[in-house]
């Protein structure tokens, strides 16, 4: 369903992403990982329109998404998760989440009644009323994932869900993006592997903006490239 | 077409001010990221603290110029000492409240202190004109020029060759490597304010006598200062003298050839079309933010 | 929580309330005089100015230091209308919020990529223009003279006391406050949160980011172009004076005293700034040195203005 093939993108002397290919279907979690600086958030950018490539094309439901604008991912039927939440800070957590709903033009009360059950599947009924500021990070990052969530998306793009979430929550989080993946596509970026490894379909492992691996995670955790470059040569059962 | 050289003429003198005006907003903006909004007010002040040194105390006139620019420049460093730093890491709307709060704090003690009366200062050079073929020179317009000239190449020197311009340089470039370089930030800051606001002041005490000087008077010159700021990318000092000279001339055209009362609404006008062409000012550089 | 925000909202209701009331009570207590309602109406007027502004900068995020330029234009719309054709007060708001309407696109279209001082500088300088432009187009305006209104009538009733006008007025601020106290439980509302939130977050929930800022530009100056309209119902008469950066500077020291994106703080800012405006204005000078004097004082002891009466733990946005 999402196609990228040869995507490039220079900033000034630097190649964040250098001829990367990455196709992902209707269904499933698909990860994305590499060391820091290997352009898996460059990436997301890409696909989700913050970042213009200077080469290559990106291709979702058969539409050439490079030609759309930021906002009408949304309407495409893609929605995404920030690495540090990005939320509407002086909204309520429900109010977020509606945000999600916006698009659509669901009636205001069923709308509402949605969003609730969104938070309230996430653990998040209690403070739907609480100004989204000032809540913790993780419970950011959770109303970030519901906003996303509520929408539908048919392709769900998280960019480190599991970053600055707690132990408590992580089980929570991990279910709805196993959830989740049962009828969309997730493509997800994420360092914490010994968590969602096993939830993957596929893995695309990227280092110094090129792939240096793509497969099942059986493959991956046993491909010397991965390990040489990604987990710097270390035993792979030990690091992951 | 003979008026044409004497327009561009006043054009560049009458430029100097907002240049002037220009180069402090932006010397402050640098180094604080900080646009003062009530930079008008405090050329108001110092135009002000001229016209009582010279009427209440009857201080010779040069005399009466350095010391309000001297209480100009310690405004500046008392503004940023007591004020701005505390709001040094608030949102831009806290800031800008700031210093419209200051300026309409300013304006509203002068008009306590010195009523609305309109004042006026004399010229500070009153040498006849000096006609050369169609060409007019007026003494004052050169005044005007040559102390734009002397002040910029006063500021070159100490941006260049004192430890406070390498301080002022730093600040606006890279806070942490002018830390790391052992350079006091707070106190650079200071004292650029002063500099900035004395440079307003000067501006102010310049465009006096061919005006008339009420609490409000420098509300016009400060725009003229905000626009030739932003023409000139706001950012850089070059950019802030060409883009005050460029407006000066053309705004005497405009007031020469189209209409001279909507001067201000064409600059304006010019203005929207810039920053709709160039969001970050004609000669300025984008910024990208990261996620 | 959810009862703490219920409570938070009543109290706030309740502090709107409190200035709405005292302000429609004054000119009652002085015995319907023609001066208390005058000034009571011109309250009323200049706070739908403030709740407009607040729209704009509170709920969207937009800063504007020229907000007098859109009432002008309502005014001026309003005033010539009636001067020279007779129009009704209602077609001439309308009109006044048009023009108003129009004019928010000259800034409002660049604002979609300006933001924090590059857009105060350009509605500062907006708010000059349009008052030169009142002041030089003496074929329009008449320049310093100013326009005189007709005889005011609304919907083809004549309003011949300053007891009409206050009415008026007061049913016009209570609209604009219901519109912008519900404005947050919206589609709308949340779009402009978003944007003023975070626009990267916004565009990736599908909301046009430079649309939904110049909506909010057109509706902030529709309604002081409408209050504009009033206001040249209210003094008769219509010139540059009133509308000058100072005029722009208290609707925004309104908006920041009160707290920015709050309704009721707003309505109280309008209230409290209104007065000492009005009480100061005999020594030339005194109210403008203390507005300042109160917003730096906000600006660097409460950020969050006087909302914070009733909420806590929020700074200003």
């Amino acid at each position: 369903m999402l196609q990228c093939s040869g995507v490039t993108v220079r900033f000034g002397g630097l190649v964040p992403l250098d001829g990367v290919d990455l196709h992902v279907p209707d269904r499933g979690l698909f990860l994305v990982v590499g060391p820091n600086g290997a352009g898996k958030t460059t990436l997301l950018n890409v696909i989700s329109r913050l970042v213009t490539p200077s080469a290559g094309s990106v291709r979702f439901a058969g539409r050439d998404l490079l030609a759309l604008e930021p906002s009408a991912l949304l309407y495409a039927g893609i929605a995404r998760s920030f690495q540090k939440a990005e939320l509407f800070v002086g909204l309520s957590a429900l109010d977020n989440v509606l945000v999600g709903l916006d698009h659509r033009r669901v009636p205001e009360r069923a709308a509402r009644m949605r969003a609730l059950g969104m938070l309230e599947a996430l653990g998040l009924g209690g403070v739907a009323h609480v100004t989204a500021g000032t809540l913790p990070h993780g419970y950011q990052k959770l109303v970030d994932l519901a906003r996303a969530l509520v929408s539908e998306p048919k392709l769900l793009l998280l960019d480190e869900p599991l970053a600055g979430v707690t132990a408590a929550e992580i089980p929570t989080l991990l279910r709805a993006i196993r959830d989740a993946a049962r009828d969309r596509a997730v493509l997800m970026i994420e360092h914490h592997l010994e968590l969602v490894l096993e939830l993957a379909e596929r893995v695309t492992v990227l280092d110094f903006g090129r792939t240096i691996a793509e497969g099942p995670p059986e493959t991956i955790r046993r491909d010397p490239a991965v390990i040489r470059s990604y987990l710097g040569g270390k035993a792979v059962e030990h690091a992951w | 077409m003979s008026i044409l050289p004497q327009i561009v003429l006043s054009g560049l003198a009458q430029g100097s001010l907002y240049a002037l005006a220009a180069l402090g907003i932006v010397l402050i903006f640098n180094a604080g990221g900080i646009v003062n909004f009530a930079q008008g007010a405090m050329a108001v002040v110092t135009a002000y603290a001229t016209w009582g040194l010279l009427n209440g105390a009857h201080v010779p006139y040069p005399l009466a110029v350095a010391l309000a620019l001297g209480a100009a420049f310690a405004l500046g460093v008392a503004t940023e000492m007591l004020v701005l730093r505390r709001v040094a890491d608030a949102p831009p709307l806290t800031q800008i409240v700031v210093t419209l709060g200051l300026l309409m704090l300013l304006t509203g003690l002068v008009g306590i202190v010195f009523g609305h009366d309109p004042r006026s200062l004399p010229e500070l050079v009153t040498l006849p004109s000096i006609s050369l073929g169609s060409l007019i020179l007026v003494p004052s317009e050169g005044f005007d020029l040559a102390v734009l000239i002397v002040l910029v190449a006063a500021l070159m020197l100490l941006l260049r060759r004192t430890k406070l311009g390498l301080g002022m340089r730093a600040l606006s470039q890279d806070r942490f490597a002018a830390r790391l370089a052992g350079i006091s930030l707070t106190r650079v800051l200071s004292l650029t304010w002063g500099i900035g606001v004395a440079l307003a002041g000067a501006a102010g005490i310049l465009a006096v006598p061919s005006t008339t000087l009420t609490p409000a008077t420098m509300d016009t010159l400060v725009i003229y200062g905000f626009v030739a700021a932003v023409f000139g990318g706001f950012g850089t000092l070059s950019g802030a003298i060409v883009g005050g000279l460029l407006l000066g001339v053309v705004d005497n055209l405009i007031k020469t050839y189209l209409a001279p009362e909507l001067s201000l609404s064409v600059v304006f006008a010019l203005l929207l079309l810039a920053l709709y062409v160039r969001p970050n000012g004609l000669f300025g550089r984008a910024v990208v933010r990261k996620v | 929580m959810v009862s703490s925000a219920v409570l938070s909202f009543a109290r706030s209701e309740r502090f709107a309330l409190l200035a709405l009331v005292l302000a429609i009570a004054f000119p009652i207590a002085c015995g319907f005089r023609t001066y208390p309602l005058f000034i009571a109406a011109q309250f009323a007027v200049f706070a739908m100015v403030a709740l407009s502004l607040d729209v704009l900068m509170g709920r969207s995020g937009q800063i504007s230091l020229g907000h007098a330029g859109f009432f002008a234009l309502g005014a001026y719309a309003a005033a010539i209308l009636s001067a020279r054709f007779d129009v009704d007060l209602l077609a001439g708001a309308i009109a006044g919020a048009a023009l108003a309407a129009l004019g928010s696109l000259i800034v409002g279209l660049p604002a979609t990529r300006l933001s924090g001082h590059y857009l105060g500088i350009v509605t500062l300088g907006f708010g000059v223009a349009v008052a030169q432009i009142a002041l030089k187009w003496t074929a329009l305006t008449n320049g310093d003279e100013g326009v005189h209104v007709r005889t005011i009538h609304l919907a083809g009733i004549v309003l011949s006391s300053p007891l009409h006008v206050y009415a008026v007025a007061f049913v016009a601020l209570a609209a604009v406050a219901v519109f912008a106290a519900r404005l947050p439980r919206t589609r709308l509302g949340r779009a402009f949160a978003a944007v003023r939130d975070s626009e990267i977050a916004a565009a990736a929930m599908g909301i046009s980011v430079a649309r939904t800022k110049v909506t909010a530009f057109v509706i902030s100056a529709a309604i002081a172009g409408a209050a504009g309209a009033l206001y040249a119902a209210l003094t008769g008469f219509v010139a540059p004076e009133d509308f000058g950066i100072s005029q722009s500077l208290l609707f925004f020291a309104m908006v920041v005293v009160g707290g920015t994106a709050s309704t009721a703080g707003t309505l109280l800012g309008a209230l409290v700034l209104d007065a000492v405006s009005q009480g100061a204005a005999t020594v030339g000078g005194l109210s403008v040195a203390l507005i300042g004097a109160a917003i730096v004082a906000v600006a660097l002891f409460r950020p969050a203005g006087l909302k914070s009466l009733w909420r806590r733990g929020e700074g200003s946005r």
